[in-house]
């Protein structure tokens, strides 16, 4: 234990005192990482380049983009009769299903109910045609008098 | 927008100060290697329109964070969750001075009595071994604020913490390594 050797720092002395011996083992540090093997200073050197062509075809890619622009631009004005008459067609033929659909369906539901009229119709036309007047069906005495067994 | 050769110039000069920096972290050269590159990548693709002045922050910012990724990936949250416990219970250099380790600042005799006792690159392994040593924190800290030379709000801003948190832990790194270098006879 060295207490006796203990000395109290204010604390901008105490910050100074840091940041110098800190300074110290970084030069250190730096001179030491200075004599990194081989393998790995080449291995930094790469990706150094790898980083530096990534650099200049981020470049290339931001100039070259405005161009594009431009020249997109031109050419839909140029080629717009043409790509908009193809455009035109395939948003038919991408319609004309639902519309076939559609059709079948209104198609379905008329048939439907032409065939329950006619059923109606039919049903009207041999009550009406019948000896017996439509009210008997509803009279109870009738009921009975169909359920009773023939002599 | 930055030019090609200072784009270069800056990556030369913090290309080794990064690998060595992500190998205390990671303690493997081949994955230090892997992320220092993306890590350049990334700051060629994305930034390479900030001015140069820029460049020190913004990679430093995206090394740290490449790190990180990496330990995500490798799945040892745990460990750095561990190291992150350590720097809580680094309290028991309350003895002793820091004025020790740099008594012989002024008394050349000191200093070369120390040199002649452990040979320089002794010397220099040893610092090297106490870095890597430290907790992730406190080295990350220590590395950035007085190795890549940020000032205490840059280094904050790059480890996502406050500015006190950094003072900190820059203090408790420098008293643990010059406590470990003083054990070891090493005087700076």
């Amino acid at each position: 234990m060295n207490h006796t050797n203990l000395r109290t720092y204010a604390p901008a002395e105490l910050d100074a005192l840091e940041a110098r011996l800190a300074l110290r083992m970084t030069a250190r540090l730096t001179e030491h990482a200075a004599d990194l093997p081989q393998d790995v200073s080449e291995r930094l050197r790469f990706a150094r380049e790898q980083a530096l062509e990534r650099a200049r075809a981020a470049r290339k890619a931001e100039v070259a983009e405005p161009t594009v622009v431009v020249g997109s631009g031109s050419t839909l004005s140029l080629g717009r009769g043409g790509e908009g008459g193809a455009s035109w067609w395939v948003q038919v033929a991408s319609v004309l299903p639902l519309i076939a659909l559609l059709a079948g369906l209104v198609f379905i539901q008329r048939l439907h109910n032409d065939s329950q009229i006619s059923a109606a119709a039919e049903i009207d036309a041999s009550l009406l045609a019948d000896d017996l007047p439509p009210s008997a069906y509803s009279d109870p005495g009738f009921v009975e008098f169909l359920k009773a067994p023939l002599d | 927008m930055a030019s090609d050769k200072e784009l270069s110039d800056f990556l030369k000069s913090i290309e080794k100060r990064a690998f060595k920096r992500v190998a205390y972290a990671v303690r493997d050269d081949d994955a230090a290697l892997d992320i220092v590159q993306d890590s350049m990548i990334r700051l060629a693709e994305k930034y390479i329109d900030r001015p140069a002045a820029e460049f020190p922050l913004v990679f430093q910012r995206i090394l740290s964070n490449a790190t990180m990724d990496w330990f995500r990936r490798q799945k040892v949250r745990n460990a750095v969750v561990r190291n992150f416990s350590e720097y809580e219970s680094s309290s028991d250099d309350g003895d002793f001075d820091l004025l020790e380790t740099l008594a012989s600042q002024d008394e050349s005799s000191a200093t070369e009595s120390a040199s002649e006792s452990v040979s320089r690159a002794q010397i220099l392994l040893a610092i090297d071994g106490e870095v890597a040593k430290l907790p992730a924190r406190q080295r990350e800290a220590f590395l950035l604020r007085y190795w890549e030379e940020l000032d205490v709000a840059e280094t904050a801003s790059v480890m996502g913490c406050s500015e006190g948190s950094v003072k900190t832990h820059c203090s408790r790194a420098v008293h643990a390594l010059a406590n470990a270098l003083k054990a070891k006879g090493i005087e700076l």
